[in-house]
């Protein structure tokens, strides 16, 4: 059974609105999707929207199979797969385009308009900024105006559509934002499906190759915020702790695999005083946590320690997270390291790097101890011509003794690798810590931003009866970069690698407005999980909000918005003003005791009840404003006047 | 597959006996409508369309999507949409509820034609009311909107078979707007009967020959246009011969009288048909009638137990026609 393939235009007004619909809902897709499906959608749009003018013939069943075996093979092979929100939403708009191209009845754009839908959910879960609310919104508006532009009488303007849906939303958004705060969070996803395969790591990558890299890219993207619960410690403590690695093979540093150390407690000895802040992760897609070194409790679920003092989690940071952690500035760590750990953080490749193998052999040898040793190489860092700059020379196969004795120019990254190997070298044991260093506070906000571009790599180097200590040796060379961030911090002349190097006072105001905006936004918006539904629940003064309660308080708000709702259409279905004038003149008449004859006009009948008796004055002065506020232009005022002039009418009884 | 025809086979059946139980039980719970009834909350029904159910499922794996990425700005989304099926489900029903329902009269009908019961829905509050459709035994109307304070009327049409009474027991009015995620509607019982004349019959034997007029009637032979005074307007009278000059003048409705129609008057006689059955009988005479009527001549009709003495124009016609089409029915009605 074929069925007609014909149009007759009859789509024509409620066409355009559902592409509309969709346009919108695709938009924030546009940047992730393929070429090729963009350029597959619009074009089905433009033709579909042609044909309905043309009222021509759609397109065979056959060479539609054939059109959807191609695409669904195409997004298959862009992707090799279908699972995740990058293909999902690129299979949307791809099914959308093919629905377009049998949709015959009004009734088939339902299809397209779920499918608007699912693509505004799709955007959400890919992205929520701040301006992800007024493209949900604007998205629902749309959507629900094409929905009701298929049912509308033809002639109808559009307006009428885009109004009630607007309405309809105005009546759903209470609603929507009790379901919002009362319905209980869950901590643990039911099934782990990524976000996004499409797009790269952001932030730290978990291996170091100092002398590959010639240009290091100042992100001001994000990287985490930082609230302290008292002061923020000195930036020269600020150490935000993350990867830690330890293998190197002459030119590249790794690490393990995150695995936990449930004896911490154990090789680590906190010292001192505590700080006590909240972390606002952004996504990166990577297990590692950051901390201030060294932290010591936290309060996320399936987070753990390393074996190497590292925070991670078993869940890959996919969403924007936010922890608690204590973290202590003085600590003493594996003062008593096992010999066998200590040979592997002693490992050299063979052959490698000679020339720092031969310096660091030498200058031990006139150190008397391991410390004096540390002194002379951050001496020789501080005192020999060695540059901090973040567009180094590439480095080629022995990267450490090119970078040491010849070219002697490098970011974080250089004076981490080539300090860790000398260490090494001198039976030192060493490793690179990778993290971010310092912060910016944001007045506005009472808290501290940490960029990307405060992305920092230091050394850890293992001292007999300290255990693991802390050097930085871009300090030596650039001790700005520590003590004051990165902002103060100007090298080698080349303002632009660092940004906003100097912005202007208002720029740099309305960026810190902007963040802390979102800021406010992550927080109590994107943030709200189950411990900020928690807290805010004990705010409302409900004492125990599990999950049960929960249910409960909502199942009853729920009730009484929807009285409210209920009682609010009623008030819009009330009767028009003209029979409020009405009832009130029916009062008059029941009072004048008088019962008015079929067809009498009211003058009619004040010209009778004026003969009773009664005051003619006052019958007349009442039917005139009757006649006012019912026919004539007197509107509120006359009605006003008339209810008064009924309620002061006492008829004299004849 | 023998279960699912088993099922398919069954269900239909099912879902009609339910159907016809929930009729029955809305008529002993309504009783009988006034011609003019407003619908009040209690007896508006609803609903879930297949839509609707659509929409629901839809909501709910997206909730399903938002918790198991704790992402809460489709949380925002998924509660939106739901908090708008909430809505939509209101305001279908506050749509129907409230509004007025009269029925407006139907015209007589020919056996076998379209009854129009005529039903005016009167918005006689502040807010629009919209895509109502009305639901006889013969489908749906097309939907109509009211706008604040508007009246419309609505036609639905019953086919007919037989001569006497087409009745309209029951009627539904049904609304989905919003966003047609609900359904929602009332039966009305009013009860409505319109009349049915005879079906024409389509071969008549000829007319009897007319007889010489009995003189009541002024006779003058210069033709049909002829003006013969002024009457005062019976009901059937058509709206051609109503002097509307004297009615805008005195306000009184006046049917003017022509002179000379005819000269001669004829009977048409239930009897005079013996080789025919009743209902051919009826549909003869019903034929005539008309025929003559469209002539403008006079007739007079003979039935068993009533006679209609000769005369032309609307009321005769009426007259006659009614009778015929309650012939031998009378006590059948109600």
């Amino acid at each position: 059974m074929a069925r007609p393939r014909g149009t007759d235009g009859s789509l024509l007004s409620s066409l355009p609105w559902t592409l509309a619909a969709l346009a919108v809902a695709a938009l924030p897709h546009l940047p992730y999707l393929p070429l090729w499906v963009t350029a597959a959608s619009v074009g089905c749009a433009l033709w579909r929207l042609a044909v309905e003018r043309r009222r021509r013939p759609l397109p065979s069943i056959w060479s539609r199979s054939v059109l959807a075996l191609g695409a669904f093979l195409g997004i298959l092979f862009t992707y090799e797969t279908i699972s995740g929100v990058g293909p999902g939403s690129a299979l949307l708009a791809v099914m959308a385009a093919l629905k377009l191209l049998e949709t015959r009845r009004r009734r088939d754009q339902f299809v397209l308009l779920f499918i608007a839908i699912f693509l505004t959910m799709a955007a959400l879960l890919r992205e929520q900024h701040l301006w992800s609310l007024p493209y949900m919104l604007l998205s629902l508006v749309v959507t629900m105006a094409a929905w009701l532009q298929m049912a509308a009488p033809p002639g109808q303007p559009a307006r009428h559509s885009v109004g009630t849906a607007a309405r309809f939303l105005g009546y759903a958004a209470p609603l929507a934002i009790v379901m919002w705060v009362f319905f209980p969070r869950i901590a643990t996803p039911f099934w782990a499906v990524p976000i996004d395969t499409s797009s790269g790591t952001t932030g730290l990558s978990d291996t170091m190759s100092p002398g590959d890299i010639t240009s290091l890219s100042q992100s001001d993207a994000v990287a985490f915020r930082v609230r302290f619960d008292g002061e923020a410690p000195a930036p020269r403590d600020r150490y935000w702790r993350a990867i830690v690695l330890h293998r190197f093979n002459g030119r590249t540093w790794t690490g393990s695999e995150p695995a936990p150390d449930y004896t911490f407690r154990e090789r680590v000895e906190y010292i001192g005083e505590p700080v006590d802040y909240e972390v606002t992760l952004e996504p990166t897609r990577s297990q590692w946590l950051m901390a201030l070194d060294l932290p010591e409790s936290w309060d996320l679920p399936k987070a753990a320690m390393s074996r190497t003092q590292s925070l991670w989690r078993i869940q890959p940071v996919d969403q924007r997270i936010r922890y608690r952690v204590r973290s202590y500035p003085e600590f003493r760590a594996d003062v008593d390291l096992p010999e066998y750990n200590r040979s592997w953080y002693l490992r050299l490749p063979d052959g490698r790097n000679p020339k720092a193998l031969r310096f660091a052999q030498e200058l031990r040898d006139r150190s008397r101890s391991d410390r004096d040793y540390v002194n002379a190489v951050l001496g020789t860092f501080r005192s020999e011509p060695f540059y901090y700059t973040l567009q180094p020379p590439a480095l080629g196969s022995n990267p450490v003794d090119r970078f040491l004795f010849d070219t002697r120019r490098g970011f974080c990254e250089h004076y981490a690798s080539a300090f860790a190997v000398l260490m090494r070298a001198a039976g030192i044991p060493s490793r690179v810590v990778l993290g971010y260093q310092g912060g910016e506070t944001n007045p506005l906000g009472d808290y501290m931003i940490v960029r990307q571009a405060d992305a920092h790599a230091w050394t850890e180097i293992w001292l007999e009866g300290e255990g693991w200590r802390r050097v930085d040796p871009t300090a030596a060379v650039a001790p700005e970069r520590i003590d004051d961030g990165r902002s103060a911090a100007m090298f080698d002349g080349t303002a632009e690698a660092w940004g906003l190097a100097a912005p202007s006072a208002l720029l740099y105001r309305l960026t810190l407005t902007w963040d802390a905006m979102n800021a406010r936004w992550n927080e109590f918006v994107l943030g709200y999980g189950p411990e900020n539904q928690d807290r805010f629940m004990r705010w409302l003064g409900l004492n125990n909000p599990d999950w049960r309660n929960l249910m409960l308080t909502l199942v009853g708000a729920i009730a009484a918005l929807t009285l409210v709702i209920h009682a609010l259409l009623i008030l819009r279905f009330r009767p028009p003003r003209e029979d409020r004038a009405r009832r009130l003149y029916e009062r008059f008449v029941r009072k004048t005791s008088l019962q008015p004859a079929r067809g009498e006009t009211p003058l009619g009948f004040a010209a009778r009840a004026a003969d009773r008796g009664a005051d003619p004055a006052e019958i007349y002065s009442i039917t005139v404003l009757y006649l006012d506020a019912r026919y004539g232009d007197g509107g509120e005022p006359a009605m006003d006047k008339l209810r008064a002039a009924v309620r002061r009418f006492r008829p004299r009884v004849a | 597959m023998r279960l699912a025809a088993h099922l398919t086979g069954w269900l239909p059946g099912l879902q009609s006996a339910a159907d016809r139980r929930f009729k029955t039980w809305v008529r002993r719970r309504q009783g009988l409508d006034a011609r003019t009834t407003t619908l009040g909350s209690g007896r508006v029904y609803i609903l879930p369309t297949g839509v609707g159910f659509v929409f629901g499922s839809m909501a709910f794996a997206m909730l399903l999507g938002a918790m198991n990425y704790n992402n809460n700005l489709s949380f925002g989304l998924t509660f939106l949409l739901a908090g708008l099926g909430l809505v939509s489900m209101h305001s279908c029903q506050r749509n129907l509820v409230g509004l007025e329902i009269a029925f407006a009269g139907v015209e007589p009908v020919f056996a076998g034609d379209v009854a129009r019961f005529r039903i005016a829905l009167n918005n006689g509050s502040r807010n629009g009311r919209y895509q109502l459709r009305l639901e006889g035994d013969d489908g749906l109307s097309e939907p109509v909107d009211l706008n604040p304070g508007e009246s419309r009327v609505v036609s639905l049409p019953v086919t007919t078979t037989a001569r006497g009474y087409v009745r309209l027991p029951r009627f539904a009015i049904r609304t989905r707007y919003p966003f047609e995620l609900f359904h929602a509607w009332a039966w009305l019982h009013m009860d409505l009967e319109g009349l049915v004349y005879p079906a024409l019959a389509a071969n008549p034997p000829q007319p009897p020959a007319s007889v010489a007029a009995l003189g009541h009637r002024q006779h003058d032979a210069r033709g049909e246009e002829d003006f013969a005074g002024l009457r005062s307007f019976h009901r059937g009278d058509s709206p051609r011969t109503v002097a509307w000059k004297a009615y805008a003048r005195t306000g009184q409705l006046l049917s003017k009288r022509f002179a000379g129609a005819d000269t001669s008057s004829q009977w048409f006689d239930f009897d005079s048909l013996a080789a025919f059955d009743t209902e051919q009988r009826l549909g003869i005479l019903a034929r005539w009638v008309v025929d003559a009527d469209r002539r403008g001549e006079d007739y007079g009709l003979r039935l068993p137990g009533a006679t209609f003495p000769p005369a032309h124009g609307g009321a005769q016609r009426i007259d006659c026609l009614e009778a015929l089409a309650l012939f031998g029915q009378e006590g059948a009605r109600g």
